[in-house]
Parts: structure tokens; C-alpha cells; sequence
């Protein structure tokens, strides 16, 4: 069943075109997540799913995709966000991980599990993976 | 003299080696999860004995494995520029915090050690580089404590809800703890509560407890609420709290309204209002504070604010450099 959602989700994403999709790698115990769990995630608020820690990861600062998504998903600002890390630091959290290209991304997803990250709609040909939430880039 | 290069020299290695990843601090032990980072914050007030003063110098470290984690922070403390402070050591070594963290499931986690708790907003981000401002509302050090020996059970509930209890019962050892050093309250009992909801880029929390200071056995019952809201343009915090005593000296209320403009990419102007009632020292002011912010990295933050008291002789000219590493 999940895999026939995971398919038809993708069919939409290429349909409509530039969407930002999270995705994950295809053992991550959960086929879809909500907006907050998936900020919960990226702003290490929440690290641990079934008592493993999941590796979060992020884009380079200043790639589209990345601009896309702190603005639908995470709903922060850039010195909102700066301001939010530096902070955490202090706390002892780290950002995510941050992957150089969309090909390291889908690497790691195939090899690590629990992990979770996010990709252009429009890049994402790999069926090894799942996708968790959708989002439109205004 | 010596010691003077030695501290500036710390410094400019430090803004020499922050690299520009954004949002990375520290240094990571290679095929661990150890990392090992720092701060620095040296501040220039005129009315202070030592005008020049490295508040601050720590060393921060924290790691994690599997479900538990672990932080630490010793700080080198009050070492002027002009030689003057602490005559008998110079120095002071302190551990700020040391804090055992198990992650119970998901959503809860428990902490024990030395820890700064969940009350207010100012003191889960307890240094300057942290900070808009240079000098802190007078809530900070006056309505509750400001560090907890003890435990505290957090539940977070996705990315919107944070509920926390804080529990300290213990007997001070003044040898051990070095607290008067930092010109704070020292307790020896802490009860609190506090909620974080969070939606965006708009928070607000509320805040509950009661410590007893170790020496008078004073009790002391606080209530605080405060909220904060972020934009592209400007951000605005604010708090209330109030506090009641077993005895008459109490703080009727204390509370400030902070706004930050972003003038610029790097460059914020702040206002402060600040009004309070510490029936303790019994008086009643207002402060003003009208400051300047420059953040030239993500690591470096110089400020320079002017601050204006209604009935203390403390009107001046404060500012400061931090840096985090």
C-alpha cells in the first residue's frame, strides 16, 4: 500500500512540476509526516525515531531548494534562522548535515537509516527512496 | 602585559579560524560525536571598577550517543585588562554547567547536573554573543534563579509544544560552587514550571517557581510571561514577571518591551523599555536603552548601547565584542 502511494505521489510531483519533496530512505519507519514533525526534525527539536537517531540533512545555504524550503516548511527567516542555531549551539545541538549535491543526498538515503532530507521534485528519479511531504515553492 | 597578548591573541585566532559555514561552530573530533567549542566576550562599562574586562572565556563541549548526551561548559571569569580585578587569583575557574541528558523516548528527555532551566527567555540563551543587548533587563538576575543544580523533565511535543519541570534540592557548598562570583542568587531549593509554544516565527511562554536562597532560608514564589515575534524586518520580545517573598521584600513586578530593527544585512538598532518595583533595594525606575549591533560574521557580534535610569546613577555607555567558536 505504501509503495502505491509512493508512486502516485511521485506521478503528481512530475506533473505539477518544481515542488519541494521530503524524502527519506525506504526503511524509515513512518510513510508521511506532518509539517511540524518534519520542522521538529530539521531544527533538531526531535532526533530519535524508534530509539535510533536520524541523520537530518540540508542543502547548501543559498540553493533554491533550500530557500524553498525554509520558506514553506520551516517558516524562518535567514536571521531567524542564524539566530536559532546559534543559540542551539550553545545547547549542545548541531544544524543538519549539509550534502553538496542532490546525488549525495539520494547516496546517503540508500545507505543510512533512519534519514531524512528534502529535493526538487523535478530531481528525484531514484525509487529507492520515500517521499514523506510535498510542498509547492511559491 | 603577557597576559594581555596571550587574551587578544586567543582572540583574533578565533575570528581567524571561524569558518564561513553557516550556522557551524566548534571543532569535531573526527569519528565521534565529541564537539569541542567556545566563547569569548570582552565588554567596556564606565562605571565599572574595571572598565575593560574579559568577562568571559569558556570552553563548551557536548556529545552524544545513542540516547544519552552530554554538556559541559568552564569558564575563565572576570580577568581585566588592567589588572586590577580578583587581586588574590586573577582569575576565576568556573564550571558553568555540566549537564547529563537521556532522551526517554521521542519526545521526553530528562537532565540532570548543573543547568541553566527553562525560565524566561533570557536565560536559555545566557551569553552575550546571544544576546541584542550588552547589559540584561533586571528580571534576569533578580526573579529567579539563573542556573539549577538538580533535575529537569522536558516534553516536546512536535515542533509547537515544550513543557518542562524543574526540580533542585540540595545543600550548597560554597567551595564547590562559585556562583557568588558571578553576582547571583545562590539557592539551595528550585521548583519551576515552564511552557513554550512556539508557531513559526512567533513564540510565547509561561513560567512558574519557587527557590529558597541557601543563607536566609528566604523563599521566593515567581510567576513570569513573555512573548517574542520575528519578522524580515524587525523582531519584538517582551516579559512580565512578578515575585512574592515569606517576608515584605518583594518584587512587585518587572518587566521590559525590546525591539530589534534590522537596519541593514548586518546591523540592527535596538530599544529597550524597562520598568520595575524591587521593594529589596526599594526602588521603583524606569530604563531606556537605545543600542547599536553589528554582526560582520555569524560568529562575531560588537555592541554599544546607551542606557538611561530614572532614579540609579547608572546612566552610561556600555559595548561589547563577543565571539563564538
Amino acid at each position: 500500500m505504501s509503495r502505491i502511494l509512493s508512486i502516485v505521489l511521485l506521478v503528481s510531483i512530475c506533473i505539477h512540476g518544481q515542488d519541494v519533496v521530503i524524502v527519506s530512505d525506504k526503511n524509515f519507519p513512518f510513510n508521511t509526516l506532518k509539517k511540524d514533525e518534519i520542522k521538529a526534525f530539521f531544527l533538531n527539536k526531535r532526533s530519535l525515531i524508534k530509539k535510533q537517531r536520524v541523520l537530518v540533512m540540508n542543502h547548501e545555504y543559498g540553493d533554491d531548494i533550500r530557500i524553498c524550503f525554509e520558506k514553506v516548511i520551516l517558516h524562518k527567516t535567514k536571521k531567524s534562522l542564524e539566530r536559532y542555531w546559534r543559540k542551539a549551539y550553545y545547547q549542545g545541538y548541531k544544524p543538519p548535515k549539509v550534502i553538496k549535491s542532490n546525488s549525495m543526498l539520494l547516496s546517503y538515503l540508500q545507505h543510512v537509516s533512519p534519514a531524512i532530507g528534502y529535493i526538487d521534485s523535478s530531481k528525484l528519479q531514484s525509487k529507492d527512496v520515500k517521499v514523506l511531504y510535498k510542498s509547492e515553492c511559491p | 602585559m603577557l597576559k594581555k597578548i596571550l587574551l587578544l591573541s586567543i582572540f583574533i585566532l578565533n575570528v581567524l579560524l571561524y569558518a564561513e559555514e553557516e550556522n557551524s561552530y566548534g571543532w569535531n573530533v573526527p569519528h565521534t560525536t565529541l564537539n569541542i567549542g567556545g566563547y569569548l566576550d570582552m565588554t567596556y562599562d564606565a562605571k565599572r571598577e574595571d572598565a575593560f574586562l574579559f568577562n568571559d572565556i569558556a570552553l563548551l563541549f557536548f556529545a552524544h550517543k545513542d540516547k544519552f548526551s552530554i554538556i559541559g561548559e568552564v569558564e575563565l571569569s572576570n580577568i581585566s585588562l588592567e589588572g586590577k580585578s580578583n587581586q588574590s587569583s586573577d582569575v576565576d575557574l568556573v564550571l558553568e554547567r555540566l549537564e547529563l541528558i537521556y532522551a526517554i523516548d521521542d519526545k521526553q528527555k530528562i537532565k540532570i547536573g548543573r543547568f541553566h532551566s527553562d525560565i524566561g527567555f533570557w536565560n536559555q540563551a545566557p551569553i552575550t554573543i546571544l544576546q541584542d543587548t550588552t547589559t540584561k533587563p533586571h528580571m534576569v538576575k533578580h526573579m529567579y534563579p539563573q542556573i539549577t543544580t538538580g533535575a529537569l523533565y522536558n516534553y516536546q511535543y512536535n515542533n509547537t509544544h515544550a513543557v518542562s519541570f524543574t526540580l533542585q534540592h540540595n545543600n550548597i557548598d560554597l567551595e564547590e560552587d562559585n556562583s557568588f562570583t558571578r553576582d547571583r542568587v545562590i539557592v539551595d531549593r528550585h521548583f519551576a514550571f515552564a511552557y513554550h509554544y512556539t508557531r513559526d516565527l512567533f513564540s510565547w511562554s509561561l513560567s512558574s517557581g519557587m527557590y529558597r536562597e541557601y543563607d536566609l532560608k528566604k523563599k521566593s514564589y515567581y510567576a513570569g510571561i513573555g512573548f517574542q515575534y520575528e519578522s524580515d524586518n524587525y523582531e519584538i520580545q517582551a516579559e512580565l514577571f512578578t515575585q512574592q517573598s515569606n517576608d515584605i521584600k518583594d518584587r512587585p513586578y518587572s518587566g521590559y518591551l525590546q525591539t530589534l530593527f534590522h537596519i541593514q544585512d548586518k546591523q540592527d538598532i535596538v530599544l529597550r523599555f524597562e520598568s520595575y518595583k524591587d521593594n529589596v533595594i526599594s526602588i521603583k525606575e524606569e530604563n531606556y536603552l537605545l543600542g547599536y549591533v553589528y554582526r560582520p560574521w555569524n560568529n562575531i557580534v560588537f555592541k554599544a548601547e546607551y542606557i538611561y535610569h530614572s532614579k540609579l546613577p547608572l546612566n552610561r555607555v556600555v559595548s561589547s565584542i563577543s565571539v563564538l567558536f
